[in-house]
């Protein structure tokens, strides 16, 4: 499929804190990420004239980030959507770029995914039973660690799946985050740890799950022309793709195929026939991490390990620090902070720059270690080629594919 | 007003295909969607027919018979109406008809929180993939009521498998 190879970069990010009490609003979540995205690629109000968010009812919109930072849109839309939508909008920007409407675009998600709408559920209050509810909610699938567990389920039928390997993905991402003085937890974590922690739906343990918090996360996309004279080294766009579905009859994806089969799949041909390049020849991960074995089942549908294959792939070490491939070098969603995914966009592009911020005393200068021992680096040596792989649900997922 | 676990159950008035459903139940029918141009039956209820688009349907009753493909055990409830509920096992039960289409993966599959023979949850040793299971009707009030089902007195479909820990 032909794409727009090297002709878009991210040149901007930006990130807030990530806490469990923000004490703001979306809005000063948003515009400080988006400020801070602007200020990382040395642009100013008078040259971002696009922007795109996408939320769950939970966010400010685009005119309100923008009007408070002086920014006037050429083109902005807000988009209904979670967990891979930025990967499809990164898409969208450079699509918009390229079909004239605006030149320079900020993409944002700004959160209070904790204090406010928790995407597992607050249980506070009690939603009538009505639609297509009576399908799933109505027999007591009610969150997205109910709705997705019987597909690891299934994996773990079929193919001998443990839950002790995928206990290695929060082991590796803890290791990461303890070297990411930004993340929410930072303590490293033993398969053990995570086998001894509490069912919340078996085969889901409590750490099997992502960490909720309130965040503002921005990226800005622009064409490469103008990527060449910013402030940062480009992470160029090789490919893109999504949101991709699966067959899903009424739209839940239990109804079609082999359900820990997920929509990646679909993606793969689209975004790997873009960049022109194989799994083979990525040098990080950043796989959805909304819980330890979504991690692992979209490893297998873009081709990094065989389908049935992943639980060994999760536990062999290749996706640890100074592993052949890492995966989530920031600690991801699973230790960083939940972000619906943007926040392993932001990390990619700083592994591609060579800035991962890390406790390296000259990670700034691009100076880094190598040595990923708690409270070190977590720079991957010579990262030139990074994939994201975005999840929503097992039917629907998207991906991009950088390089620096 | 009907009403399960404590929470109102509220069929929209454009919505006659959940109403039929549960209606169907109430009369203890359990019936999917068939489709008028294709034949082919189809779960969860949605507005064509995903195997071939035609928009004309019609109720069929079916076995309520089928066997688990896969489940979960929900510890840790969100909703506020299954606090007392838990633990409980949800099932992904694959129906005895039209298995295998349109491919071998395929199949009419249909959620539902495996109960015990008073419409209590079952007991999570109980539960496990292969093993045949059987529709039951949960009155809801109105003149509705919700399918779920129960283990069946059948041998298990192949050799059970269930998650220990």
């Amino acid at each position: 499929m032909p794409g727009l190879k090297d002709k878009y970069a991210i040149v901007g990010i930006g990130m807030t804190e990530f806490s469990r009490n923000s004490g703001r609003t979306t809005r000063a979540l948003g515009v400080e990420a988006v400020r801070a995205a602007m200020v990382d690629a040395g642009l100013g109000a008078g040259e971002v004239d696009g922007m795109l968010s996408y939320h769950g009812n939970d966010s400010t919109a685009s005119p309100t980030i923008a009007g408070d930072l002086g920014i006037r849109l050429n083109f902005y839309m807000d988009c209904s959507g979670g967990g891979s939508s930025i990967e499809a909008l990164i898409g969208i920007a450079m699509g918009v770029i390229e079909a004239g409407m605006c030149s320079t675009v900020a993409i944002f998600r700004a959160m209070n995914g904790f204090t406010e709408a928790r995407i597992g559920g607050t249980g506070r209050q009690r939603p009538v039973f009505t639609g297509t509810s009576l399908e799933a909610g109505i027999h007591g699938m009610n969150s997205a660690a109910q709705s997705f567990a019987p597909s690891f389920m299934r994996h773990m039928f079929e193919y001998g799946t443990t839950s002790e390997q995928v206990a290695h993905v929060k082991m590796a991402h803890s290791h990461h985050a303890s070297n990411n003085p930004r993340a929410y937890y930072k303590q490293r974590i033993s398969v053990e740890d995570v086998l001894n922690s509490r069912w919340i739906t078996k085969p889901l343990h409590l750490l099997d799950c992502c960490v909720e918090t309130d965040n503002g996360v921005a990226i800005i996309v622009t064409s490469a022309d103008r990527a060449r004279n910013l402030r940062q080294r480009p992470a160029w766009i090789m490919g893109v793709a999504g949101r991709v579905n699966k067959e899903q009859p009424g739209g839940y994806h239990w109804s079609r195929g082999p359900i820990s089969r997920v929509a990646g799949v679909y993606g793969a041909p689209i975004v790997f026939g873009q960049a022109g390049i194989g799994p083979q020849d990525v040098d990080v991960t950043g796989s959805y991490d909304a819980f330890t074995f979504t991690t692992m089942l979209q490893l297998e549908a873009y081709g990094f390990c065989k389908e049935g294959e992943g639980g060994d792939y999760v536990s062999s070490g290749i996706i640890e620090l100074g592993g052949a491939r890492p995966n989530n070098t920031s600690g991801g969603h699973l230790c960083e902070g939940y972000t619906h995914g943007i926040g392993h966009i932001v990390e990619n592009v700083r592994q591609l720059r060579g800035l991962a911020d890390d406790y390296c005393p000259n990670w700034a200068a691009g100076e880094h270690s190598y040595d990923y021992t708690e409270g070190g680096c977590r720079q991957v040596k010579d990262a030139e080629i990074t994939m994201n792989l975005g999840w929503a649900m097992p039917a629907t997922g998207s991906a991009l594919i950088m390089h620096n | 007003m009907a009403e399960f676990l404590g929470a109102t159950v509220a069929i929209a008035p454009n919505d006659p295909e959940h109403l039929g459903f549960l209606q169907a139940a109430a009369a203890g029918r359990f019936v999917l969607q068939r489709c008028a141009e294709c034949a082919r039956l189809r779960y969860p209820i949605g507005n064509a027919c995903p195997f071939c688009t035609a928009l004309e349907w019609e109720w069929a009753e079916v076995s309520g018979k089928g066997t688990i493909y896969s489940y979960e055990a929900v510890m840790h409830p969100i909703h506020p109406s299954f606090r007392d509920q838990v633990p409980y096992a949800i099932v992904l039960v694959e129906l005895d008809e039209q298995r295998g289409v349109p491919t071998e993966h395929d199949g009419l599959r249909v959620l539902s929180m495996l109960v015990d023979a008073n419409d209590r949850p079952e007991s999570l040793e109980r539960v496990a993939i292969g093993l045949r299971v059987e529709v039951g009707f949960t009155p809801l009030g109105d003149g509705l009521a919700l399918p779920r089902f129960h283990l069946s007195e059948e041998a298990p479909e192949h050799t059970p498998w269930s998650l220990g820990g």
